[in-house]
């Protein structure tokens, strides 16, 4: 039978233990194990519960399948997932695959850290150093009996991954009941789900966009039976290339990055993406019509992978019906600037649908909003120009049109959330502030 | 590797056994011990960062003289006990003895700490304190009620149908306690806490009363008052065992009206804890020791007991008032409160005036002779005394100061000289608990690091340059086989439990009651419980009866809006644990904290610089707003250095309690202001 921890919110206090034997044990300079709490302000009316909680050791562990330098093992004895540090290439793609928040990104060595189970010492009979250290005995480590009972914590992400955890108790226990209430009237400033801050993936914006602007210019060149500018077509390849490279912790170790072919749907994406750049970088070199072909053929599998890099970790709607995906992106760029109506009007209103679509679920405030709808009027500004044919004003008409595909791109990272025990907590904060103000 | 069983000797109720893994002369990991029952999970987060403790490149491990540039250097044991040696005999010779205060902290506990003793009463005495900074007034105020100050053992929490936390917040300051109030409210058990906080144990609790600090007697009164009232009494158990039952009757004045006046909690919700008092047994209370730290803190203390006596839950399982359970402390020959006390015959010849709560203030005022230097062992006073200003002036006043410490506290810089203190591994001991009934032996598992001597070599070394005629049976020769001989000999009087058992495993104390006061039997005059006690009216010049005096501030104190507390917290045992890597690295605990409402106030936001004062002084810290915290209250953890933005006790004059001669540190009005 399988092993894991077991943790009964009942007994812990947050008293951090089992995080201090687990940095004591490891000798870590993060903190691979986190204790999240539920109402952590000590917002009246809501209890409090805490959760410890590090590395759940998967069945389907995401973490491991998902990373591209296959630097994630299952240990066989014990079962647990090891990272070797030696390895990561501090890509960070598990840390959106795996919804516990368990890797760690190390800012000193630049590569993950993570829980690996204390398996030296499970091996040799010792229990893991942080639920051998819980004084409460909140936190144990043994055979799992009920392996569903995560369903009893709403805030618990539930990827289908088959976490090795289980659940004494659950979070529905009855709030404090504090007297007198009025003293606790006034409450600081309340978690709330804050606008994304999208400026640690500018890199990523900048990949993709080039990237879907490359494969676009490539395929609009085929259309019109010419041969892209070299000038212009080398340095966007190479600056995607640079910024994909530079985005990585340990750089010198990129060449792992195409280590897990078979899995990992970012592995595929590094390894189309050298193919690609091989293949257009000859065609316009060479000017050999067969590559042009075979260079639009491949950008559009490369951008098809892009975009399975971010399903792979958010396969929510907002994300699979978004608009600023590349491979669609890519097909609006080409018809606009073939000038091939049909196509575009057809691609158009589908992403058009579609930015509506995120416009209706994502508007947080006003100013995402407004920008939401800036997107939506470039496009459609745009596309009435290129169906009416005003060419006085094309380069101004080209730059909103691309203008808002770059928009539509941030704003896929802005609705590009993985699933995140964080992202819970305050959701669920949330939605029981709003049922207790409706009674 | 080897692995021996060890138990955690600070100033804490759990008392933790555990087991400790030591691989050439390091403590390398630590792991709990399943043989005790109070702490089979092991130890709490400071226990755990023994690890780094013992090993900490910060340690003091050569003795340290101030030189003349106020800097330390380094000099050897030898140089250090010449010195000290020649200065001591020189003030003896030049003042008296008794010119030198010697001052025990609470720091490290166990039997060995009463050598220091017998070296300074060989070398003529010195001054002393009475009265102790945490715990006396509650602990007589049980002894005057019970007779003895004991309790159930902790296991038996989990038979409680109601809990009631009163002042205490285990969560932090007993964590192996939740344990049990988790398996009692798995059972079904209710769980209240009252405190002016919302604590983390409170997180735990199905009800948080939240009185204005001080206020806790008044509300017990009026829920004895509805007790009685309503008929919901024990009035068997009464009538067999406890004295002055009438007299109560008649004195009893605060309805739940007046309390709710007083307390800030409606009366209605009073009622509704009377019921649950009365209709909800067993009952356990379990105070804590921060509502003692009032003026008022021991009629406190003997007013919540009211409610445990008269409804029957005392002697039986499931209940109980769980003050302090002393049934470990065999070996004392004055159990606490009582050892507290100066008694001018015994104490020769040691001359006792100095007050623990008003350190500061009676060492300046010291005469006959006037002090003219002091030993530190075990103790923080500078930072943990209240008064810290007289505090600092009395020490600054002294012509020489020894500090045995482990680090450079606030205290230790202080010093003229240095020595380094052991650490809980460096020598054999054994020790008590005042929560769990065992008596525990705690083994010497590794060598001290560089010239780290425990007290009792100290003592020694020095007695032999000082020529003092000590035999070695009384202090023994270094050599940790002579502690252990030592110790044999010392615990010779129960032969029950050799050294060698105590070596095996903890041992419950001999004539442990398991539920204490089964038996029915008090050690009071009367033999009864005396909720009229004629001791309190003749000792200590309070009412017979438990009562509810108003804290009262003087018109200085009245000028600043603010009501200070200063609660222990998890990550430190006062001022200990908190300087180490590990607990910084793993608590963000905020210096001061206020409410949202007084934060609004003064325009003030987490994390900013404040001031806070009031007439007995001030400083600089960083605050933090906290829906934890009411309106009104400041709230200071106890033991945080100075330099990390410490001094609570800045702002708390030094006054002792009602009985037991405790210190007040909680009766003082302070502001807070923004620093630009």
């Amino acid at each position: 039978m399988r092993k894991g921890f077991i943790f009964n919110h009942n007994k812990c206090v947050n008293c951090n233990a089992c995080n201090a034997a687990c940095i004591l044990e490891n000798g870590w300079t993060v903190h691979p194990r986190n204790i999240f709490t539920f109402n952590s302000e000590a917002e009246h009316l809501f209890p409090i519960i805490n959760l410890s909680l590090a590395c759940n050791h998967c069945e389907s562990a995401v973490c491991m399948e998902g990373c591209p330098a296959s630097a994630y093992s299952r240990e066989t004895v014990t079962g647990a997932i090891l990272l070797d540090e030696m390895k990561c290439i501090g890509c960070r793609y598990c840390q959106w695959n795996c919804p516990y928040d368990a890797p760690k990104f190390n800012s000193e060595n630049r590569t993950i850290a993570k829980c690996n189970l204390c398996y030296y010492g499970l091996i040799e009979g010792r229990q893991p150093a942080c639920s051998s250290a819980c004084p409460t005995g909140a936190l144990k480590f043994g055979q799992l009996t009920e392996t569903d009972s995560y369903m009893n914590y709403s805030w618990f992400p539930d990827k289908k991954l088959n976490p090795a955890i289980e659940f004494a108790g659950s979070d529905k226990n009855t709030p404090l009941k504090i007297i007198p209430e009025i003293i606790y009237e006034q409450i600081v400033p309340k978690p709330v789900i804050a606008g994304k801050n999208i400026s640690n993936e500018l890199s990523l914006i900048i990949f993709s966009f080039l990237s879907t602007l490359s494969v676009a210019t490539v395929i609009t060149c085929f259309i019109k039976g010419i041969f892209p500018d070299k000038m212009i077509f080398i340095p966007v390849i190479l600056l995607a290339g640079m910024v994909s490279f530079f985005h990585l912790g340990r750089k010198l170790r990129s060449w792992r990055s195409v280590q897990n072919l078979k899995n990992s749907p970012l592995s595929r994406e590094i390894a189309v993406l050298i193919v690609y750049a091989i293949a257009s970088s000859a065609t316009v070199f060479f000017h050999l019509p067969g590559f042009l072909v075979a260079s639009s053929i491949i950008g559009l599998i490369f951008l098809l992978v892009i975009d399975s890099v971010y399903i792979y970790a958010d396969y929510s709607r907002s994300v699979i019906l978004h608009s600023g995906q590349t491979f669609v992106s890519a097909l609006l760029i080409v018809s606009f600037f073939s000038g091939i109506v049909i196509p575009f009007v057809f691609i158009g209103s589908i992403k058009l649908l579609l930015s509506v679509y995120s416009l209706s679920v994502n508007k947080s405030n006003l100013a995402d909003f407004g920008i939401r709808f800036l997107r939506i009027a470039f496009l459609v500004i745009s596309g009435i120009s290129m169906i009416l044919n005003i060419s006085n004003i094309y380069i101004f008409i080209s730059s909103i049109f691309l203008i808002g595909e770059l928009l539509d791109r941030i704003f896929f990272y802005i609705d590009f959330n993985p699933l995140n025990i964080n992202t819970l907590i305050d959701e669920k904060l949330i939605i029981e502030r709003d049922e207790k103000k409706r009674g | 590797m080897a692995e021996f069983v060890t138990a955690c000797p600070r100033n804490c109720y759990s008392t933790c056994s555990f087991r400790v893994q030591v691989e050439n002369n390091r403590i390398i990991r630590i792991l709990p011990y399943s043989g005790n029952l109070a702490t089979p999970e092991g130890p709490c987060i400071k226990g755990l960062s023994y690890i780094e403790r013992t090993n900490s490149p910060e340690r003091i491990i050569h003795p340290l003289i101030k030189t003349s540039t106020g800097k330390f250097e380094e000099i050897s044991s030898n140089e250090a006990f010449d010195i000290l040696s020649g200065k001591l005999n020189l003030i003896k010779e030049k003042w008296g003895s008794r010119s030198i205060l010697w001052y025990r902290g609470s720091g490290m506990s166990g039997l060995t700490n009463e050598i220091g003793y017998s070296f300074w009463k060989a070398f003529g005495g010195t001054t002393i304190t009475y009265g102790n900074l945490c715990w006396p007034a509650g602990l007589e105020a049980v002894r005057l009620t019970l007779g003895s100050v004991k309790h159930n053992v902790p296991w038996d929490l989990v038979n409680a149908k109601t809990i009631i936390i009163w002042g205490k917040n285990p969560a932090e300051t007993n964590i192996q306690e939740i344990a049990f109030i988790a398996g009692a409210k798995e059972k079904g058990c209710r769980i209240i806490v009252i405190d002016p906080l919302r604590t983390a144990t409170a997180d735990k609790a199905d009800m948080l009363f939240s009185p204005k600090p001080g206020t806790d007697g008044a509300l017990a009164l009026a829920v004895v008052k509805e007790l009685i009232d309503n008929d919901l009494i024990d009035h068997e158990f009464i009538a067999r065992h406890v004295k002055g039952f009438d007299e109560l009757k008649q004195s009893l004045r605060i309805s739940p009206d007046d309390a709710e006046l007083i307390t800030g909690i409606p009366s209605e919700n009073i009622i509704e804890l009377a019921r649950i008092i009365g209709k909800s047994g067993p009952l356990t209370i379990l105070p804590g020791y921060g509502l003692q730290r009032h003026k008022n803190g021991g009629q406190t203390i003997r007013s919540i007991l009211l409610l445990s006596v008269l409804t029957g839950n005392i002697g039986k399982s499931g209940s109980g008032f769980n003050y302090a359970n002393l049934q470990s402390y065999i070996f004392d020959n004055l159990r606490e409160p009582l050892s507290y006390y100066p008694d001018p015959e015994k104490d020769i010849p040691f001359r006792r005036t100095i007050s623990m709560a008003k350190l500061g203030s009676d060492m300046l005022s010291a005469s006959d002779p006037e002090l003219k230097a002091a030993w530190i062992e075990r103790g923080n006073p500078v930072l943990q005394s209240p008064d810290t200003n007289n505090v600092i002036k009395a020490f600054s006043n002294l012509l020489f100061k020894v500090v045995v410490e482990q680090f450079m506290t606030d205290t230790a810089v202080m010093a003229d000289i240095i020595l380094p203190a052991k650490d809980m591994f460096e020598q054999s001991d054994i020790i008590g608990s005042y929560w769990s009934p065992y008596i525990q032996f705690k083994p010497k598992v590794i060598q001290s690091p560089g010239e780290v001597l425990p007290e009792s070599e100290i003592y020694f070394h020095l007695s032999k340059k000082l020529n003092l005629k000590i035999s070695n049976e009384i202090i023994p020769e270094p050599g940790n086989d002579n502690i252990e001989q030592w110790l044999e000999k010392k615990i010779s009087g129960h032969p029950e439990i050799g050294l060698n058992r105590l070596i095996e495993s903890p041992v419950l104390a001999p004539g442990l009651q398991q539920i204490a006061f089964e038996d029915l039997k008090f050690e009071t005059p009367s033999g009864k419980i005396e909720i009229y006690s004629s001791e309190a009216l003749v000792k200590w010049g309070i009412s017979a009866l438990p009562d509810y005096t108003a804290i009262i501030h003087t018109e200085e104190g009245k000028k600043y809006p603010l009501e200070l507390i200063t609660p222990n917290t998890g990550s430190r045992i006062h001022s200990q644990f908190g300087n180490l890597k590990i607990i910084k690295d793993t608590n963000t605990e905020p210096v001061v904290r206020i409410s949202p409402v007084d934060a609004n106030k003064r325009n003030i936001k987490t994390g900013q610089r404040i001031k806070v004062f009031n007439q007995n002084g001030g400083f600089i810290s960083r605050v933090e707003i906290s829906n934890r915290v009411p309106s009104g209250l400041v709230v200071i953890p106890n033991g945080i250095w100075f330099n990390e933005g410490g001094g609570a006790n800045r702002l708390i004059a030094g006054e002792e309690t009602d009985i037991g001669f405790g210190a007040v540190f909680h009766d003082y009005m302070v502001e807070i202001e923004e620093v630009d």
